[in-house]
């Protein structure tokens, strides 16, 4: 594995993943999904995991945001091995240090936007009126501010994923986890969420780490792991020019070959 | 397959989704099936032919409330099941199936969840009456030996009225079927997808049902001589749609503006139930409209029964007053009298007034057919302190009457103020109208006015001065032998004297039928409230199915279960609260109503009863709560 660790000894870890092992399926007919994922995440990094279908990135991706447990290995998250946390522990790691955004948004149709938004912030007992004022500080970053009263139905795609977004951000998690996160959405709404996201991650407000199988999506990544069979085979990194990396990351996955289509 | 084969698969293999449909049409089976063997039992021979009679009608009375009830049940379940199979009706439009078919398969399907509850009330029915007859029995306080067969005529005619009213929504939903879009029949899924009201209709609709309510009130609480019972009607229906308007208006209207207030919505789990309530409202208002007015029914029949059975123990102490009374010309029985019950008993009380005995022609008063008397002031106050009776009033003026009229079971003439009387062409102003027993049972046959002392002399020569002489026997074992001798000491008086004589028998049962009204009354309330517990239950365990991928989200994101927990229980507290709060508010003013109409303070009776809906409703919410919890899946976190 290549990973480009030089510049990165000085800063602080997010995530560490040692030697992650996950296999499917009873004793004798098991299915080995991951076969030794060893990745670390600093602070404000934006990695986009890609791979063919069947590479193992949404399994990878459910472990790390503690939904999967692994068969073997570790992942660190704020110093503690989340594969041994318990359920409980688990809820509020989820509730304190991650952040999701979802293919498919899953915002609460029962809410407006901006109580979807700040329901994560509610819920930890937080007031109303930090919500409130942390809700249009980040609906602004996202340009939804016109649209905060409004309900999901009301919303486009992309609207509703930049909402998504902001949820995702709101109790300023350690990391962001987004599983394809323009899978549903077209072109322009796409690259309006990444903007945002890149953004944000520029800013220095987020640790992102995103699943895709779109090399364009990966574009906006600062550095893209390869998965292929369980494992990663390759990470590439950004530089300053980020239609020479979308070439870069077309010419690796073409390399690879496989079905990088979406699942 | 044929189309019936095909609609028995259909019903066989979601036989388990319609269980609860199926339990609660066989409830009202079998609870019209028990009442109507009521009237073929022969339970209530032994108490007479007038305590029959008056029980057969209260059942005949019970019955058609149920059948009402039923009416609107069946109405609301079939509704409910046609909404679910919209969403499969979509699929079997897509398959090619014309209206006409899928409407014919729906037909089908529910005669057979219909026959099924059927055949299961009447089994049930049959298996329980027995029981049935023993409870209620139990409860009226009456000894009869019971011997139960099913009866051919109650199951006849439980089968016609279930059947028609089942028939008329069955029909009604294969006429809906036929009649739909393929558009609408396809997006039944998607028609909740409006979560906020519009808040100028809620506006609308709130101003217009508290109006109506506020109307309906007044119109049970107010009073009047035979036009209450006209109130009373039009109290029952504005309340009724007076409810409906504030569930779907000023209720919304608030949880909204309170949802609006967002530093008050954003407190802990406030900000999902908060939502989910307004969400579901829309949807649900009418339930919570119906669960409210069952749950008012509910509490008005208990009041009743409680009501009923102090005023049943009220009658018997008042008849109770005197174990025997003389009604006599002899001016001087007393003495006679005594011997004569002493001889086998002995006096605990005893009082003697004269009366003036009019006709009723002399009298112009609401009954021109009952019998009157007059009594002095005087008189009476000599009687009330021999007694230890209280008589709370001074002197009468000239112009002044006081009424004395006895405990009576329920009267629609509820005002008692302003009335005025006309004896022997003069107009009094009737002051008083007292239920204490001073003239014990003679109260329940004559009516008596009281005058004051010059006027009873004016009024003297219009009538004829009769002679009352009232006991009451301490050992009331010895009634026979008592009885027995004053009427021996009568017959020795020779027919001259004109003795005529009251004696109220321990063992006397002609007020049973009182005991029976209070057992049904129970009854009712128990059948209301599990039918309003059961609508609540099986509306929110289909909410919670609707709910199961926003909680499934919710999990995914990490939302400590405790906190959900928490939500959902708030948000059933707020389902079951709002319906249990319009009942009680609404309650006060119906049994208020029940009150004066009763001619009693029934408020200890309204609280006691309304505590006993909180206490049932309490288990049918925590039963709700675990039931949601399990259908969002929650246990699974």
């Amino acid at each position: 594995m290549n990973e480009n660790n030089g510049g990165n000894l000085a800063r602080q870890k997010a995530a560490e993943i040692k030697n992650l092992i996950k296999t499917y399926g009873a004793k004798g007919f098991q299915a080995k999904v991951l076969k030794g994922i060893d990745l670390t995440i600093y602070k404000h990094d934006f990695i986009a995991i890609m791979g063919p279908s069947g590479s193992g990135k949404t399994t990878l991706l459910n472990i790390l945001s503690t939904i999967d447990k692994p068969t073997a290995g570790t992942v660190m998250l704020d110093g503690q091995d989340i594969t041994r946390a318990s359920n409980r522990e688990l809820s509020r790691l989820r509730r304190e240090k991650i952040g999701f955004i979802f293919q498919d948004y899953n915002l609460l149709d029962t809410m407006t936007l901006q109580d979807n938004i700040v329901l994560p912030l509610s819920l930890d007992g937080v007031s109303g009126k930090v919500c409130i004022e942390k809700a249009r500080e980040l609906a602004d970053m996202f340009g939804l501010k016109e649209h905060l009263n409004k309900y999901p139905y009301q919303l486009s795609g992309g609207q509703k994923q930049r909402g998504a977004a902001c949820r995702a951000l709101i109790t300023n998690p350690e990391l962001i986890f987004a599983d394809e996160p323009t899978g549903a959405l077209d072109s322009k709404a796409g690259r309006e969420l990444l903007e945002c996201l890149k953004m944000v991650n520029d800013g220095g407000k987020a640790t992102i780490l995103m699943v895709t199988h779109d090399p364009f999506c990966a574009s906006y990544a600062k550095d893209v792991c390869m998965l292929s069979d369980g494992v990663i085979t390759c990470r590439i990194s950004r530089g300053t020019d980020r239609k020479e990396f979308y070439d870069r990351i077309v010419d690796v996955q073409t390399s690879m070959g496989g079905d990088f289509s979406c699942q | 397959m044929s189309m019936i084969k095909l609609a028995f698969l259909n019903f066989k293999n979601s036989f388990k989704n319609y269980l609860a449909l199926i339990l609660s049409l066989a409830f009202t089976v079998l609870v019209l099936y028990n009442f109507q063997n009521l009237i073929d039992s022969q339970a209530f021979e032994v108490l007479g032919t007038r305590n029959r009679d008056y029980i057969e009608m209260l059942v005949q009375m019970v019955s058609f409330v149920l059948c009402c009830f039923m009416f609107f049940f069946i109405w609301y379940s079939t509704n409910v099941f046609l909404t679910g199979r919209k969403k499969e009706i979509g699929i079997y439009v897509f398959m090619g199936l014309s209206n006409e078919k899928i409407g014919k398969m729906y037909l089908m399907e529910t005669i057979f969840i219909g026959l099924s509850s059927l055949i299961l009330g009447l089994a049930l029915g049959a298996l329980s009456a027995g029981l049935f007859q023993l409870i209620l029995l139990a409860i009226s306080d009456i000894t009869v030996e019971i011997r139960f067969r099913p009866g051919i005529r109650p199951m006849a005619f439980t089968t016609a009225a279930y059947g028609i009213v089942y028939m008329i929504f069955v029909v009604k939903g294969y006429v809906n079927i036929v009649k739909s879009s393929v558009l609408s029949m396809v997006s039944a899924s998607r028609q909740n997808e409006y979560v906020r009201q519009n808040r100028m209709i809620l506006f609308v609709k709130t101003v217009v049902g508290v109006g109506i309510l506020c109307q309906g009130y007044f119109l049970a609480l107010r009073e009047g001589r035979i036009e209450v019972m006209v109130n009373a009607l039009g109290a029952v229906v504005l309340v009724t749609a007076g409810v409906y308007l504030l569930f779907g208006g000023l209720i919304p209207l608030v949880i909204q503006f309170l949802a609006g207030r967002k530093r008050f919505l954003y407190k802990k789990q406030r900000i999902l139930w908060m939502n989910s309530v307004i969400f579901r409202m829309k949807k649900n208002y009418r339930t919570y409209a119906m669960v409210s007015v069952l749950m008012l029914c509910s509490v008005t029949a208990l009041a009743t029964g409680f009501a009923m059975k102090g005023r049943y123990e009220g009658i018997i102490q008042f008849e109770s007053t005197y174990t025997f009374q003389l009604l006599t010309g002899n001016g001087d029985l007393d003495g006679k009298a005594r011997e004569a019950i002493e001889k086998e008993n002995r006096i605990v009380l005893s009082a003697q007034i004269p009366i003036l005995s009019l006709d009723s022609s002399y009298i112009n008063a609401e009954m021109q057919n009952n019998r009157y008397a007059i009594l002095s002031f005087s008189r009476l106050k000599q009687l009330a302190q021999e007694t230890g009776m209280k008589l709370e009033t001074e002197e009468l003026a000239e112009d002044e009457v006081i009424r004395l009229s006895h405990l009576i079971l329920m009267s629609f003439i509820t005002k008692k103020t302003g009335i005025q009387v006309k004896i022997g062409g003069k107009t009094y102003r009737q002051v008083m109208d007292t239920d204490a027993p001073y003239l014990g049972y003679l109260q329940e046959s004559i009516d008596f006015y009281v005058v004051n002392d010059r006027e009873y002399e004016r009024l003297l020569a219009m009538g004829e001065e009769m002679y009352t002489y009232n006991y009451r026997v301490g050992d009331l074992e010895k009634f026979p032998q008592t009885r027995d001798s004053l009427d021996r000491m009568i017959e020795g008086l020779g027919e001259e004297a004109h003795t005529g004589r009251v004696a109220i028998d321990p063992e006397n049962n002609e007020l049973d039928w009182i005991k029976v009204l209070y057992s049904i009354c129970i009854f009712m309330f128990l059948v209301f409230i599990l039918a309003s517990g059961s609508i609540m239950f099986m509306k929110l365990y289909n909410d919670a199915f609707e709910e199961k991928e926003r909680y499934l989200v919710m999990r995914k994101m990490g939302f400590d279960r405790q906190i959900l927990r928490k939500s959902v229980e708030a948000e059933l507290m707020a389902a079951y609260g709002m319906t249990f709060v319009v009942m009680a508010v609404s309650s006060f003013f119906s049994v208020k109503a029940l009150g004066k109409m009763m001619r009693m303070d029934l408020t200890a009776v309204n609280v006691v009863s309304v505590a006993a809906v909180l206490g049932i409703l309490a288990v049918w919410y925590l039963l709700s709560v675990w039931a949601y919890e399990r259908n969002v899946g929650m246990e699974r976190y």
